[in-house]
């Protein structure tokens, strides 16, 4: 066999591209093996991008009816599916155009199709032709990313859908479940109820988002409700069945109690389970935990020293932003540069209207934690950016170290919230204290001001609040 | 007038004391002439002057301690060095004070080959301390167009280790910076191109000059570094710094202290509310160094000594600098080194009787050098008892070379110059260059250098007396053969006590990485080769 390539990359996600990118051009040899003909991943195709555009086009159509309330009168859209899907389609094909473009400008070597470990140091490539390969490497990185879990013992049908197909915008069903109030769901359902569908919700739990604050998610409930046709929380999905007019699905409420609904179709978005089969791994050293989820330290490094992990398969949370970072570790590790994989806060962003986002520490897990912090809130009713938009719906908090006045966390509902939430990262990744923020100038009038009046607020003294001095 | 400045003396030495000055107010000097002698830590070198002139004042004294780069003379009439003889003065200064000791012929060769160099020349990123074989650039502290002074800070260096200052070797006018901020330098690379500058390479090129032995140790030791790296890139550092939580400290700022092996959560911030800046984790490396004494963390201090007065009158004396110096190794060997010492005894009636028969009036072969043969030949058969411990990065460092250090006992304490490649030297070679050796290091000439690059040490303490005794290795090597008296025993062979000549030998090792047994089989072997002298070849 020829001398072993220096690193492959096994999938060419956002963590996979990532690495593969640096490691070549810190003068590596690199090969990646990735199912798809252009990198991109899930996250590209059949995620995050695909996602975004249709919940731009929902949110254009949202504006134009919000136009009404200030005398601006639109006409009831007239939605053309068929473009629709074709310009979503031409978003994803020109970024993986573009990544493929970036892979071959930088000489790594594709393999469009399958890898499978044969050993600690080879790999069967089944090739996209039907040709296997061997390729035998120093290094390997593992990013194959995650797919949609499944209820066991559904009917197969093609009402019943998962994000995939949900995104692949087939029709626009007159009656929508989504089974799972995560941010896929709500962010589905949202694009969806946008497009004409009536759309219902059920969660088994007792909130939207679990992981995100209550009182963040709580905003987008309020919304929510005037939006869907139904939310079923606490309520577990029992029975599907097909029907005549799609999916007949029995429910049981907290009590127990059994109910029945029709649906033209169902979008199951339970969460997602990393793709750790089929590759071999039991012929190397890694391991893998009773989740699924590949063994690493805080190299990236699994149990097998030739071998890396990175993104979803590395564990929780599944965010294509965390597998880069990952990637770029796991390089500079191989590289003999002494990282971890350290970061202080992972933003992690739901794209509903209103959005969602939050990094670091939240309340929830502080008061699990039973730390003394301080919560500090601007509701963004007292904003005037947010009113000039008529979108008052909105909160900025922080959580602060009672003691050494660090912002520990940051979370933030409203409109525009995502982009936002990129100073609450830094302020946390540079351990500022509350009175950086509230030193630091903002510009006026922006949503971000609602950073520094939390700020402010921590000290009692927020401009556009009024706190009566307690006796 | 003109400052004459004190030149650089060599690897590490930053300064030392005046013993004698040569040289008084009035004298003409010339450029290469002896004008001071000075000890260090382990030397006493000669310096030469760097110029030519008239002494118009002495700034230093005998015993005052003289850093390098500190003026020691005012010069009248100087002779302004041009850019032709600017690197002459260079190739006298510094490493080939020590050669010309030892062989004056040499100093042609080395004129001639020195004085091509002129004009732009590369400097070169001096030597950083043990063990540094490359550093990231933080800061380059000049730009193009500066004039250089020779000690002047140029670089700011991270490594391993610590963030240190680099200072010029050299002096001249920046013509080009050939590195930038966040590349990895190693030692040796070209960093600037200097115009009109002495010598660039003050450090590492007259040290490849030198054509001896040791030039080829030097660049052996290289290699094996260099290696040493090139491996490291394939295995990845598994850092055990724990990830940090909480820390309130810039990403940048922790990705520092993990380059510099430092855990960030053990670092104090100086920012509000103890934010973590790049100055702190810098403050804080350096501290740790500062405070990390070289004998291994046993701070004398700890325990307040008595007042020794109160039983009769005492007196206290400094130590001189090879007293310290062997303080401050032994007890850092000590404490680094778990050892063990393995007593065996050898039967020398056979190589006595050898020894005699070569040794002619006029030329005193000892024993030593039979052991120095046996021993390197045992280092070949026994690898880990040449080699050394990186802790730091749980590496075995295994040398292809043999040198072994050899203890002389002179009237300013111990000093262990080292015999280059000995396995490549017959034992009437051993025997001439250990008596060159010895001498050397009694009239305090042994350099620096000679006293680098060892791999095993003999003790011999077999000219004073006493049976078994335990020497303490020699870090960075790993072994050391302490050699007590012979005297002869009754040895019961064929049904008969014979008088036997029996020899003591005493084995310390570092118990990190060899093994009881293997100590056992060494010196047995050791011994069995000593017994058996007739196979040993002399001229080989």
């Amino acid at each position: 066999m020829s001398t072993p390539i220096q690193l492959v990359v096994i999938g060419a996600g956002p963590g996979g591209y990532a690495a593969a990118f640096l490691a070549s051009d810190l003068g590596m040899e690199v090969a990646i093996v990735e199912k798809e003909t252009n990198p991109g991943g899930v996250c590209l195709y059949r995620g995050c991008i695909p996602s975004k555009a249709l919940l731009h086009a929902a949110k254009i159509i949202s504006e134009a009816k919000h136009a009404e309330a200030f005398g601006i009168d639109y006409p009831a859209p007239k939605i053309d599916i068929n473009k629709l899907r074709d310009w979503k389609k031409s978003v994803v094909s020109k970024l993986t155009g573009g990544l493929g473009q970036l892979a071959r400008a930088r000489k790594i070597k594709y393999f469009q199709g399958e890898a499978s470990f044969i050993n600690s140091n080879t790999l069967k490539i089944k090739k996209a032709d039907g040709s296997t390969e061997e390729l035998s490497f120093k290094h390997a990185i593992l990013a194959t990313g995650s797919r949609p879990a499944v209820i066991p013992n559904l009917p197969k049908s093609a009402n019943i859908w998962d994000s995939t197909a949900a995104l692949d915008l087939g029709d626009i069903p007159e009656n929508l479940l989504v089974v799972g109030g995560g941010y896929i769901g709500m962010e589905l359902g949202t694009a969806y109820h946008e497009f004409g569908s009536k759309v219902s919700v059920v969660e088994m739990t007792p909130g939207l988002l679990a992981g995100a604050d209550r009182d963040l998610s709580d905003v987008l409930f309020k919304r929510a409700k005037g939006m869907f046709a139904k939310i079923m929380l606490e309520t577990k999905v029992l029975k599907m069945e097909e029907s005549p007019k799609g999916i007949t699905v029995t429910f049981a409420d907290k009590e127990g109690k059994e109910f029945k609904e029709e649906y033209n179709k169902v979008l199951v978005s339970i969460g997602r389970k990393p793709n750790s089969e089929n590759l071999g791994l039991e012929n190397t050293k890694v391991k893998v935990t009773p989740r699924g989820f590949v063994e690493v330290n805080d190299q990236r490094q699994t149990t097998d020293p030739n071998i890396y992990a990175i993104g979803d398969i590395a564990g929780d949370p599944m965010l294509a932003h965390k597998a880069s970072h990952e990637g770029r570790v796991a390089i500079e590790s191989i590289e003999g540069k002494r990282v971890a994989f350290e970061p202080q806060a992972i933003p992690a962003v739901v794209f509903t209207d209103p959005e969602i986002a939050w990094c670091g520490l939240t309340e929830l897990e502080a008061a699990k934690a039973g730390r003394e912090v301080t919560i500090s809130k601007f509701p963004w009713a007292a904003s005037g950016r947010a009113l000039t938009l008529d979108r008052t719906d909105g909160l900025t908090k922080l959580i602060i170290d009672s003691k050494t006045q660090r912002v520990l966390g940051v979370g933030i509902v409203g409109v525009g919230a995502g982009d936002m939430i990129a100073e609450g990262v830094m302020a946390i990744e540079m351990g500022a204290v509350a009175a950086d923020l509230k030193l630091s100038i903002h510009a006026h009038p922006t949503l971000s001001e609602t950073i520094m009046e939390s700020a402010e607020s921590f000290f009692g003294h927020s401009t556009h609040i009024f706190k009566p001095k307690k006796a | 007038m003109t400052d004459l400045k004190l030149p650089e003396l060599g690897e590490n030495i930053a300064q030392g004391t005046v013993t004698k000055i040569l040289v008084k107010t009035g004298d003409a000097i010339k450029k290469g002439q002896n004008i001071l002698e000075l000890e260090t830590d382990k030397a006493v070198l000669e310096v030469p002057s760097s110029a030519d002139g008239i002494v118009s004042e002495i700034l230093i004294k005998s015993g005052a301690v003289v850093k390098v780069g500190q003026p020691i003379f005012k010069l009248e009439g100087v002779v302004a060095s041009p850019k032709g003889e600017a690197t002459l003065e260079k190739s006298t200064n510094s490493i080939e004070i020590a050669s010309s000791q030892k062989s004056a012929p040499r100093n042609d060769t080395g004129i001639s080959s020195a004085s091509t160099s002129v004009g732009i020349q590369d400097l070169t990123l001096p030597a950083l301390g043990e063990n540094i074989a490359k550093g990231t650039v933080t800061k380059i502290l000049v730009k193009v167009g500066d004039s250089l002074k020779k000690g002047q800070n140029i670089l700011e260096i991270e490594t391993d280790k610590a963030v240190l200052e680099v200072p010029s070797t050299t002096e001249g006018l920046v013509k080009e910076i050939l590195i930038k901020t966040g590349a990895v330098v190693l030692v040796g690379q070209a960093i600037f191109k200097i115009e009109g500058g002495v010598s660039a390479a003050a450090i590492t090129a007259p040290v490849e000059k030198v054509t001896t032995p040791s030039a080829k140790t030097v660049s052996s030791v290289e290699i094996a570094s260099s290696q040493q790296n090139a491996s490291r890139k394939d295995t990845p550092i598994t850092t055990s710094i724990p990830v940090r939580k909480d820390i309130p400290a810039a990403p940048s700022v922790r990705l520092l202290a993990r380059e510099l092996g430092i855990d960030i959560g053990q670092v104090p911030g100086s920012g509000p509310n103890g934010r973590i800046s790049s100055e702190d984790v810098k403050a804080y490396c350096k501290a740790l160094n500062t405070s990390r004494p070289a004998g291994g963390g046993v701070v004398a201090a700890s325990h307040p000594l008595p007042n020794f007065s109160k039983w009769g009158s005492v007196r206290r004396e400094p130590m001189n600098n090879v007293r310290k110096k062997t303080a401050e190794h032994l007890s850092y060997a000590w404490n680094t080194i778990p050892h063990v010492t393995q007593f065996d005894k050898v039967d020398i009636t056979e190589l006595e009787k050898l020894r005699k028969s070569i040794s002619g009036t006029s030329k005193k072969i000892s024993v030593t050098p039979f052991i120095i043969k046996v021993i390197a030949a045992a280092m070949k058969k026994f690898p880990q008892f040449n080699s050394s411990v990186d802790i730091a990065t749980q590496e075995i460092i295994y040398k292809d070379y043999v040198n072994i250090g050899v203890a002389v006992d002179t009237d300013r304490g111990l000093i262990v110059p080292v015999l280059k490649n000995v396995d490549q030297m017959t034992i009437l070679q051993i025997s001439d260059e250990l008596t060159a050796m010895a001498e050397r290091a009694r009239l305090r000439k042994t350099t620096i250098e000679e006293m680098q690059g060892g791999c095993f040490t003999i003790s011999n303490l077999g000219g004073i007396g006493g049976t078994f005794f335990t020497p303490i290795v020699n870090w960075p090597e790993v072994a050391i053969l302490g050699v007590s008296r012979g005297s002869l025993e009754p040895i019961y062979t064929d049904g008969h006590f014979n008088p036997r000549l029996m020899l003591p030998l005493s084995l310390s090792y570092d118990h990190r990485i060899v093994d009881g047994a293997d100590g056992a089989r060494f010196l047995r072997w050791v011994c069995e080769a000593i017994q058996q002298p007739f196979l040993l070849d002399l001229n080989k």
